[in-house]
């Protein structure tokens, strides 16, 4: 990083003496004094909220010390404690990653989709995998409710992170106390961890963790920020700040023997794929990190083959500048650095106002042979995996005998859907977490099954 | 031996003169059943963008379009009568030089002609009428301000002859008016007393339309009450109108309304948010909340780096430009309008010489120098009645001239 001249030292002392040190993390006079203007108002209210209780607060020795504080580093957003996110504040504290820009215009973008949709369903699911300061579904559900109220929102925010969690439930309950409408709530749970693998860490697996909490296992809209930083990158492209002060938990995917560099900064897209089929996820957008990363996701999320469409939003996905569709129909929106993947099949698209939709069946049918039960494209070419099971199947679409299983499966998510209609009714509305935080339950292993317990103050 | 009486040659090349020119008008021409050539070219070019225009309305709404639309569609329904009456006409002139027609369709045929030929010259003038553009402030009240001109104290009594002359046509034509300002030469608004300022407000709707016509110097000659040895004289009065703009704020306030001036259509304005050059994503974390704003058409910037919240920053910046597009707006109608009060009538047009009419009290007539007109009825005039009425509405027909050939003009401009 280039030295800062002298000049600019002098001229940054000239208009205020606590310039030259903020220069260090800003590196350009007018940022700095941006900066600096915050920090000042930050002072004045912490010394007016002193004085209101009788206290007495030095105001010069306060702004000195945060001044000290980000010159060396110290994000802005933890020195005071909040970030702006589209149009919320957002409490942040050190140990859960800042709320960016790039994820709230993606998220806006999501929203303003979906607001002009003329058939949304009456209750909207919404999942938000690594969900951090909550930031994502908080802005979701802020941004349709201000555009349209038919709609019931249920939001689930999952996060590996105690300390996340618990500023996540701060987050939703004062997004509540201003706006109380809908339903949230979050559990803890392991996005990345096989649910059949032994079970040794004290998160579980989503699936068992939604089985545990009584919540539904079927979502309409899946988002996630998870961590897509490989390590190499990790070194080379973070800036200082984020490498000495944010949490690499929420940065870099964790390592796995025998995995390269790309892979592990990829581990999640796998894992976030296959939880949107299981949760029969109409809508998937996840957070990636530049356009080869965007590229591989939407390569991967192809080869599922589920989705009826693909997309890859830049930075700023509202400015409409359509690059002709590359490989596999993906169409790359907007301006900037590639910034997410979207993802949609079945009523999604009607929901995002795209066109290209396919029918109910044969997205039921497509949904059922990814997971392996049925040969994929022609029933001759089946045949030739001896470890596929082998089905007569024709060519004709099958009637609905034929498909036991699908439809088992359906009449079980209508059960569960409605039990857990039933729980929302009867718990009334509001935030549904019946106890403060989530991190005060661990569970254990016993004899007859997983067990909770409540931990000791 | 008789010879020819002496004549003066200066009288006899006069009454060969006045015999000729008197069966001449130059200011005003009637008008014949043909269009020029480059009207009916601009109204056929119009015809094509409304094809265009209502193609691209039924695939999608805009409020510009469908406003453009309403004005171009009574051009093509007049274009449309025009093209079907000269049609006729040239069929049934065919058929009358055709050799082989018989004797009784040629006859029925003649008897048609004459028909078509006045539809055709009724077609045209609509067309004309539609084509000409109709006054941006035409649709508005009207100020109007008489002022003495020339003339002493016999032009301020004339001044109040004109006041009451235009009271009473706009009490008998349904102009619903109020008098804004009336001061006499003694300062005080006693009636009787020479005048000297009055405004009328005309409240009614199309005032603007029907009085821009008025504006100007209006000439009397008359021998004035207070003359003593019965000469005539020649004074001035000057009549100002000015379209009266009034601030409905309701509209004003509405950003969505395409009238207001606080509106900006979201796609003329290019939004710059400041980007972290490089990854960007988890792997920066910028502080940057600066906005800038960019109206294209006006080139106006407006950055806005206040607040932490970039949605914050991005709403105060709006606001900004909307109340500064909307600054210039005003100042560029104002400036029109000031443009306007100088063309109505310059400082030094004040004069006798550039009158647009002449009351004269001697031969009971009043002309208007414009379309020429003459009527001798003066006295229903300065009531008000309907030879006022007549005078104005050729003064209107006159203009309309003046327009249809700036517009011919401007067509072989653009050739």
């Amino acid at each position: 990083m280039p030295r800062i001249g002298n000049s600019l030292l002098r001229k940054a002392h000239a208009l205020d003496p606590f310039l030259p040190a903020l220069l260090a993390p800003c590196r350009d006079i007018h940022a700095a004094q941006n900066e600096l203007r915050w920090l000042r108002q930050h002072v004045d209210r912490v010394a007016k909220a002193r004085r209101a209780r009788g206290d007495t607060l030095a105001k010069g020795s306060l702004l000195r010390q945060l001044v000290s504080e980000r010159a060396s580093g110290k994000p802005l957003q933890y020195i005071l404690g909040t970030e702006y996110f589209g149009d919320l504040e957002i409490r942040c504290r050190s140990g859960v990653l800042i709320p960016r820009q790039d994820t709230a215009a993606s998220v806006t973008n999501l929203v303003r989709l979906l607001r002009d949709a003329q058939k949304l369903p009456p209750e909207l699911r919404l999942l938000d995998l690594c969900t951090g300061t909550g930031c994502v579904p908080l802005l979701f559900r802020h941004e349709l409710y201000t555009a349209r109220d038919d709609v019931d929102l249920h939001i689930l925010g999952v996060d590996v992170s105690p300390k996340a969690l618990k500023l996540a439930h701060y987050n939703m309950q004062r997004a509540h106390r201003s706006m109380p409408r809908g339903k949230m709530r979050l559990i803890r749970a392991d996005v990345v961890l096989n649910p059949f693998a032994d079970q040794d860490g004290d998160a579980l697996p989503l699936k068992v963790a939604l089985n545990h909490s009584g919540l539904p296992p079927f979502w309409d809209i899946l988002v996630s920020n998870p961590p897509y930083i490989s390590p190499s990158n990790y070194w080379t492209t973070t800036t200082r700040s984020v490498r000495g002060y944010e949490p690499k938990l929420a940065l870099v995917p964790p390592s796995i023997a025998s995995q390269s560099d790309t892979e592990q900064g990829d581990l999640f897209y796998p894992r976030l794929l296959e939880i949107a089929r299981d949760v029969e996820a109409k809508i998937v957008l996840l957070e990636v990190a530049d356009l080869d990363q965007a590229q591989r996701v939407a390569q991967r999320a192809h080869n599922l083959s589920i989705f009826d469409g693909i997309e890859i939003w830049r930075e700023r996905p509202d400015i409409n500048t359509q690059a002709p569709a590359g490989v596999d129909n993906v169409s790359i929106i907007g301006e900037g650095n590639a910034r997410s993947v979207l993802c949609w099949r079945g009523a999604g698209a009607a929901w995002l106002g795209k066109a290209t939709a396919s029918a109910g069946r044969d997205d039921a049918l497509r949904l059922f042979r990814s997971y392996g039960h049925l040969p994929h494209g022609d029933a001759s070419q089946a045949g030739t995996s001896p470890m596929e099971p082998q089905f007569d199947w024709p060519t004709t679409p099958p009637s609905e005998q034929d498909l036991p299983m699908a439809f088992h499966n359906a009449r079980i998510a209508r059960r569960s859907r409605d039990r857990f209609r039933e729980r929302l009714s009867r718990r009334g509305t509001g935030l549904w977490t019946d106890h403060p935080y989530p991190e005060d339950y661990y569970f254990i292993r016993t004899s007859f099954g997983l067990q909770k317990r409540r931990r000791k103050p | 031996m008789i010879s020819a009486p002496w004549v003066c040659c200066n009288c006899l090349s006069r009454t060969g003169k006045t015999l000729f020119r008197r069966s001449l008008r130059y200011q005003s021409t009637a008008t014949s059943g043909n269009v020029p050539k480059a009207l009916l070219t601009r109204a056929r070019d119009i015809a094509i963008e409304h094809k265009v225009l209502s193609e691209k309305l039924a695939n999608g709404f805009d409020t510009r379009a469908a406003k453009k639309l309403g004005e171009y569609s009574p051009i093509v329904n007049a274009l449309g009568k025009w093209d079907k009456a000269s049609e006729s006409v040239t069929e049934l002139t065919s058929l009358i030089h055709d050799s082989t027609t018989d004797s009784e369709l040629r006859s029925l045929a003649a008897d048609d002609l004459e028909e078509t030929r006045a539809q055709l010259a009724a077609a045209s003038q609509s067309l004309i009428t539609s084509l000409v553009p109709v006054h941006p402030f035409a649709h508005l009240p009207c100020l109007l301000e008489i002022r003495p001109g020339a003339g002493g104290s016999e032009a301020a009594i004339f001044a109040g002859d004109l006041f009451r002359m235009y009271l009473a046509f706009c009490n008998g034509n349904g102009f619903r008016t109020g008098i804004l300002k009336y001061e006499n030469i003694n300062g005080t608004s006693e009636a009787g007393v020479p005048l000297s300022e009055a405004i009328i407000e005309v409240e009614s709707d199309d005032a603007y339309g029907v009085f821009r016509c008025e504006a100007g110097v209006h000439r009397v000659q008359r021998v004035p009450a207070t003359e003593t040895k019965g000469r005539t004289h020649t004074s001035a009065a000057s009549v100002h109108v000015l379209p009266s703009l009034q601030d409905n704020s309701s509209v004003q306030e509405d950003f969505d309304n395409p009238e207001s001036d606080y509106y900006i259509d979201q796609k003329e304005v290019k939004v710059e948010v400041m980007r972290a050059s490089g990854a960007g994503g988890q792997h920066v974390n910028k502080t940057e909340s600066a906005v800038r704003l960019t109206h294209t058409p006006t080139n106006t910037v407006v950055a806005m780096q206040d607040s932490r919240s970039q949605h914050k920053n991005k709403e105060a910046a709006w606001a900004l430009l909307r109340s500064r597009i909307a600054q210039s707006r005003r100042e560029k109608r104002e400036e029109e309008m000031a443009n306007m009060r100088r063309s109505v009538i310059g400082v030094a047009k004040m004069g006798r010489g550039d009158k647009v009419r002449t009351y004269n009290w001697g031969q009971q007539r009043v002309t208007d120098h414009r379309s020429g007109i003459t009527v001798h009825g003066l006295d229903d005039v300065m009531e008000g009645g309907q030879t006022l009425s007549k005078v104005m509405d050729s003064v209107r027909g006159w203009l309309m001239e003046r327009d249809v050939e700036a517009l011919i003009a401007e067509e072989a401009e653009k050739k």
